[in-house]
């Protein structure tokens, strides 16, 4: 037996800061300490208790049978192996080598951005997205949802065909119908025709957009989207006349005030602006300096838990604070123009903590022009024209902001916009409506009764990619291409262009929307033959644009007469236009970044006009709840609801899965008399809504956070009944927030939710490290120096790792935002499948990399208990020199590899997860179940066929009873070392980027040869803020962890 | 007192007996791993089309690459498509009946269906290009295919043979007889006598990720 005593826990040093993972663990009592088994919500929100057809495995008889079973079975192993087929090609395609993947740029619409990524194609079958360097608003990563758009490409329950009020239609007889329809529309020039879409950013669609309008004069194109940039837009309207578009760059400022802005997830941009912010405080010594954040917000967001100083603020009076804070700003010499301090000046700063004013002020009007105020989409329009003000005043403009024209010049308010269409068929003026795309009946305003309008509707049609809650509502659905399956194009923020290539053929007989509006507009007005050549001839307009051509006639002798806007023609040589077009899809950018125009004048009168007009909100109280509404980080707006690997995906605030919750405060929980997981009832305005209710820390008081794109009914199989629909509370007068909430306990059972944080104690042990900005100045190596030293000794001879290739891995604490896109690219990447809710709550979850969010209390940092900061530690395996889990290992299924992996041979894995057992970082998961046919999909009767065309074919799908856990992604280490013996030549170093380094957006994440010394992975791991997570128990991990730095400002701590 | 009854006087025959029979049956099992029955040395199914490497590779002395193009960028070889064959046989052979699966295949566009028989587990990753260009020929696994009529398995392809030439390579390098000139991979009748000198400096995976990952 051994001697040896366990590892003491280190007690917390005098005056380190307290980490905790929720408020049971602070207080010291746990949630898991009394498991009750959980009754699973079905479709209907019923509670049942879980099917138990697996009771029969584990009884006494079903062991007996199986093992009888097993031993036939292995009898039968001896026969003749099944004859297998070789199926080559008939005819080879061009450029196509089975077994290597080839790689096609595209681009994909995330909110108001555009998003260039790369995607890996097997034998074309589009597996993996990844970020495209070219593209300014990628910059070589993608989000968490972009990652998980492939699995959406795939999904086994989008719509196959067009239907007629639910009976399968062919696209023939739909043709049939849309030309009969709209022959009655040429006579009165389609005045009663209308089309629904979501904000387009495609010249194209615009384009066609124009080809309709050309055909019917009068009819109108709507634009809606429940998750929208309107109120910036009326705000730059109202600032500058116009709907210029603001691009921050957040690696150029030094102090960036949020306000009510999730810019490092939900907003439009997002993947940029965590490139620019993690850029803008990347410490490479302690000589570097970095920026400060300052948020305010109501519930806690990703930027939220990025910022240095974080104020609970509910929604409605973040106004209030920008209002007061130009007051203040006034006083420090960055003065608003005189018209727009007149109006805020008679604002009260009640509530707001004085630092928060006086302090703020000062640092922003001490870093002019590198300082500037981000204002968040769901806040009104006169506070984005207060934030231009202030940004003006400030001189960020042109320094560390620029404004572009938007993309689509007549997009209009949309609440505005979807309003006027549902008056318009209430007024009985629409006798046709196409929608093109969104889910309006789900994610309209409660209060515009669009629902019910749409039935009134006699000719409606509903293109998308699900038969969901609108195609129900809808005379006519079709089936609408997935991104990755039509032709398209998209602009980016920066006003560059990309083509966005299909990477298959439609899989399910879908069309593009241009394809649906060309065919509107008929061939007299979009000639263009498909949607292949009507992209081609916009990018050689943009082409040309660039170089002051502006039209062009037909090719002749192989050249094109083009001419400038003086008429002046010059011969353009058709395959230099060619070339351009080829380039424009190697590298994904068809037209580079307009120059940004001079700034527009401000319109001071009207700003102060708009802030005098404003409808000041009632105060929020406890008796008068706020509700915020946010878009989920996962879901957006509901369109992905049916997406496993984002349902699975911890939130990367509350780490919940699997579901939405009202989130309240501790103290307004308190006042409320209700707890995590009790069901409450919320009524704004006479409608109400039951949801679970979450509490946590960082809240701000009497207010409630809840978040869009949950309780779909007709999102398919995953994604019906999941979380709450909160949409019945959102009108069109409070589509952000709305006060005056009545919330009441609604008693029955507690809602069943399941979170991840819970799981694995750190039992007390400092995990993660941080200190202040001044501290690391004074102390650089604070996170060795808090880490405990190591006190167990090795238990083996020490291997010699000083020759070859060593690989390891760093990851910069202070880079990372926690947003989760590595947990998405590394299951797309490894074939991690997904386990559901209940195995979930049971720790079952097979996350290779998760993401540990701590809240800490802290002084110096201004963590409170009502507010703690936070810190995200990015975990997947150490790939430990000395492996506990090796050690254990019965069959030696776990080994380590000469170039320091710890490397995990499925076939000869028994499970017996001795290994799991003895791994402190709590990274191995074992397949409890064949997940990937016997959890989610196992009604279906396993993994559908079209998810499995998503598989990467070069890792091993791993079956029920075997352990598994993250490789370093050993296949790329593989391919990458045999493409340069190939090449007869060295490594290079960044050759190899494991997914999760690929994708991140703050590049947080540094992989390669640790025994090279020029490396950037060698380059971290010297500097002064490195550390070895559990280093004490002398397991030596290859994967090092930076210290996080905050850099709190010394007024307000 | 009699303590053990007397049907115990038989244990120890029994024991002997049943000691012996699981000696044979270990001493069996181990055989059958290790034999050709259980990795199928000379497994040779019939093909849709009698295609004949030894007409083809051996008298004709067409280059292994004109078929397997991808053998040096790839980790398949790729069996030809139908195309390939239609290269030279749309004017060869015009009229052969056995070629009729061939050329219903290139009118048709569906494709051939050959029958696998160099098979690996779906956990073992192997790569052609890196052993083609690590100087490793194609006899070396699949034998003289230039010499056989219809192709056979040659080699067991189990996890120990791969391992043998790993380490032989790794320890002697240019000395090992699995290695020849890069020029000579396609030569089936290539004799290593001595020295050659490695394309690179060889250091064959031993571990496992090499192969399973």
């Amino acid at each position: 037996m051994s001697k040896r005593a366990p590892h003491p826990v280190r007690e917390p040093y005098p005056g380190s800061p307290q980490y905790w993972r929720n408020l049971e663990d602070r207080g010291g009592a746990r949630e898991a300490d009394a498991p009750e088994f959980p009754k699973l919500p079905d479709g209907n929100g019923h509670f049942t208790t879980p099917p138990s057809d697996e009771a029969w495995l584990v009884s006494r008889r079903g062991l007996l049978g199986a093992m009888t079973a097993t031993m036939a079975l292995v009898g039968a192993e001896g026969c003749r192996r099944p004859l297998e087929k070789i199926v080559p090609y008939t005819k080879m395609p061009e450029d196509v080598i089975p077994g290597v993947p080839s790689h096609y740029s595209t681009v994909l619409q995330r909110r108001g951005d555009a998003v260039g990524v790369i995607v890996e194609s097997h034998e074309g079958r589009p597996t993996k997205i990844e970020g495209n360097e070219s593209h300014q608003s990628s910059l070589g990563a993608v989000d968490a949802v972009g990652q998980a758009s492939i699995l959406d490409l795939y999904d086994p329950e989008r719509s196959t065909s067009p239907s007629r009020g639910g009976a399968p239609a062919s696209w023939a007889d739909f043709e049939a119908a849309l030309a009969g329809k709209l022959g009655e529309f040429d006579k009165d020039q389609g005045a009663r025709l209308r089309v629904l879409m979501p904000p387009t950013l495609s010249p194209t669609v615009i384009r066609m957009r124009a080809a309709l309008a050309q055909r019917f004069p009068k009819a109108r194109v709507h634009t809606w989207s429940a998750v929208n940039d309107s109120n910036a837009r009326e705000g730059a309207k109202i600032a500058f006349g116009e709907p210029v578009t603001t691009l921050y760059a957040y690696d150029r400022a030094k102090v960036i005030v949020a306000l009510d802005s999730d810019f490092l997830q939900t907003e439009t941009g997002s993947v940029r602006a965590t490139k620019g912010f993690a850029n803008g405080r990347r410490l490479r010594s302690s000589k570097d300096a970095m920026s400060r954040l300052y948020v305010v917000e109501p519930a806690r967001t990703v930027t939220g838990m990025n910022a240095d100083h974080r104020l609970r603020l509910p929604a409605s009076d973040v106004e209030r604070y920008a209002q007061a804070l130009a007051v203040e700003l006034g006083k420090n010499g960055v003065a608003v123009s005189d018209e727009v301090a007149r109006s805020v000046s008679k604002v009260s700063a009640e509530g707001i903590p004085a630092p928060w004013l006086v302090a703020v002020a000062k640092d922003l009007a001490a870093n002019r022009g590198r300082a500037f105020v981000s204002v968040g989409s769901r806040q009104p329009a006169s506070l984005h024209a207060l934030g231009h003000a202030i940004n003006a005043a400030l001189g960020a403009v042109g320094q560390s902001l620029m404004r572009f024209p938007a993309a689509d010049p007549d997009e209009l308010d949309n609440t505005t916009d979807l309003k006027a269409l549902t008056d318009a068929i209430g007024g009985n003026q629409v006798d046709a409506l196409v929608i093109l795309g969104g889910n309006p009946v789900y994610d309209a305003p409660a209060d515009l009764g669009f629902a019910a309008a749409l039935a009134k509707v006699p000719f409606s049609v509903h293109a998308s990619l699900f038969v969901d809650e609108t195609s129900a509502k809808c005379s006519w659905h079709v089936p609408r291409a997935h991104a990755y399956e039509s032709w398209g194009d998209q602009r980016a923020l920066d006003t560059s262009t990309s083509v966005q290539q299909p990477l298959i053929a439609p899989l399910y007989d879908g069309r593009s929307d241009i394809e649906l509006l060309a065919l509107m507009a008929g061939p007299m007005n979009a000639p263009d033959k498909s949607s292949y050549e009507a992209i081609r001839t916009t990018v050689r307009g943009g082409i040309l644009g660039q170089h002051g051509l502006v039209g062009c006639g037909p090719v002749l002798d192989g050249k094109i007469e083009c001419h400038d806007a003086t008429g002046k023609v010059s011969p353009v040589p058709a395959v230099e236009l060619e070339r351009e077009w080829s380039r424009a899809l190697a590298s994904g950018v068809s037209t580079r970044p307009q120059q940004a125009p001079t700034p527009l004048p401000l319109r001071a009168g009207d700003i102060a006009a708009a802030i005098d007009k404003r409808v000041v909100p009632a105060a929020v109280g406890p008796s008068s709840l706020e509700v915020t509404f946010a878009p989920c980080p996962k879901m957006v707006d509901g369109a992905h609801a049916n997406n496993t690997w984002l349902q699975e995906m911890p939130d990367p605030v509350t780490k919940l899965v699997w579901d939405n919750a009202a989130i309240v405060s501790p103290a307004t929980a308190k006042a409320l008399g209700v707890a995590s997981k009790d069901m409450i009832k919320i009524t704004v305005g006479g409608q109400s809504i039951n949801a679970g209710v979450w509490v946590l820390p960082g809240q701000a008081d009497n207010s409630v956070a809840l978040t869009l794109g949950w309780g779909r009914t007709k999102a398919g199989r995953i994604g019906n009944g999941r979380g709450f629909d909160v949409y019945p509370l959102r009108t069109t007068q409070a589509l952000g927030f709305a006060v005056g909430a009545q919330v009441a306990k609604a008693g029955g059972d507690p809602y069943f939710f399941a979170q991840t944080q819970e799981h694995d104690s750190t039992e007390g042990r400092p995990i993660a490290h941080e200190a202040t900005l001044a501290e690391y100045k004074q102390k650089p190596n604070f996170a060795e120096l808090d880490n405990a030293p190591q006190r167990a000794l090795p238990l083996w001879n020490q291997q010699d790792y000083s020759q070859g290739h060593q690989w390891g891995m760093s990851i910069d604490l202070n880079a990372c935002t926690g947003c989760g896109a590595c947990v998405i690219a590394c299951m797309s990447e490894n074939n991690v499948p997904v386990v559901g809710k209940l195995e979930v709550w049971r720790g079952r979850e097979m996350h290779w990399l998760r993401i540990d969010r701590y809240w800490v209390e802290d002084e110096k940092s201004g963590g409170t208990v009502d507010n703690p900061v936070a810190i995200n530690e990015p975990l997947a395996c150490v790939h430990c020199e000395e492996a506990p889990c090796e050690n254990v290992c019965p069959v030696n299924a776990t080994t380590h590899g000469p170039e320091g992996l710890n490397e995990m041979a499925y076939n000869r894995c028994i499970g017996t997860r001795y290994c799991a057992n003895n791994c402190p970082y709590k990274v191995r998961h074992f397949n409890y179940l064949n997940w990937h046919n016997d959890s989610v999909w196992k009604e279906t009767g396993g993994l559908p066929e079209s998810l499995q065309m998503q598989q990467n074919p070069n890792v091993t799908v791993r079956f029920r009873g075997v352990m598994e856990k993250c490789t370093y992604c050993v296949q790329r280490i593989q391919s990458a070392k045999i493409r340069s013996k190939r090449e007869y030549r060295e490594l290079k170093d960044g050759e190899i980027r494991t997914a999760c380094q690929q994708t991140c957006p703050a590049d947080a994440i540094v992989f390669g040869d640790i025994n090279d010394p020029n490396s950037m992975v060698t380059r971290w791991v010297r500097t002064d803020r490195r550390f070895g997570l559990l280093q004490e128990l002398g397991t030596r991990p290859r994967t090092t962890y930076l210290g996080k730095v905050r850099n709190p400002n010394p007024e307000m701590v | 007192m009699q303590i053990f009854p007397r049907s115990l006087n038989k244990l120890p025959l029994l024991v002997g007996a049943g000691a012996t029979a699981g000696l044979v049956g270990v001493v069996f099992f181990i055989w059958y791993w290790f034999s050709p029955y259980f990795t199928q040395v000379g497994y040779s199914p019939k093909q849709p089309v009698p295609y004949s490497h030894r007409l083809h590779a051996g008298q004709l002395g067409l280059d292994c690459r004109y078929c397997h193009v991808n053998v040096e960028r790839a980790p398949l070889a790729m069996v030809p498509p139908t195309e390939t064959c239609m290269n030279c046989h749309q004017v060869v052979k015009t009229d052969s009946k056995m070629l009729e699966p061939i050329r219903v295949s290139w009118q048709t566009g569906v494709p051939m269906e050959w029958n696998r028989i160099h098979k690996l587990p779906d956990y073992v990753y192997f790569d052609h290009s890196v052993h083609v260009t690590a100087g490793v020929g194609c006899a070396a696994c699949h034998g003289r295919i230039d010499q056989m009529e219809q192709v056979r398995m040659e080699k067991p392809l189990s996890m120990g043979w791969c391992l043998e030439c790993h380490r032989d390579v790794k320890e002697k390098q240019g000395d090992s007889e699995f290695i020849r000139p890069v020029s000579q991979i396609t030569n089936m009748a290539f004799v290593h006598d001595g020295h050659v000198e490695p394309p690179r400096h060889l250091n064959p995976p031993e571990n496992c990720a090499g192969c399973h990952r």
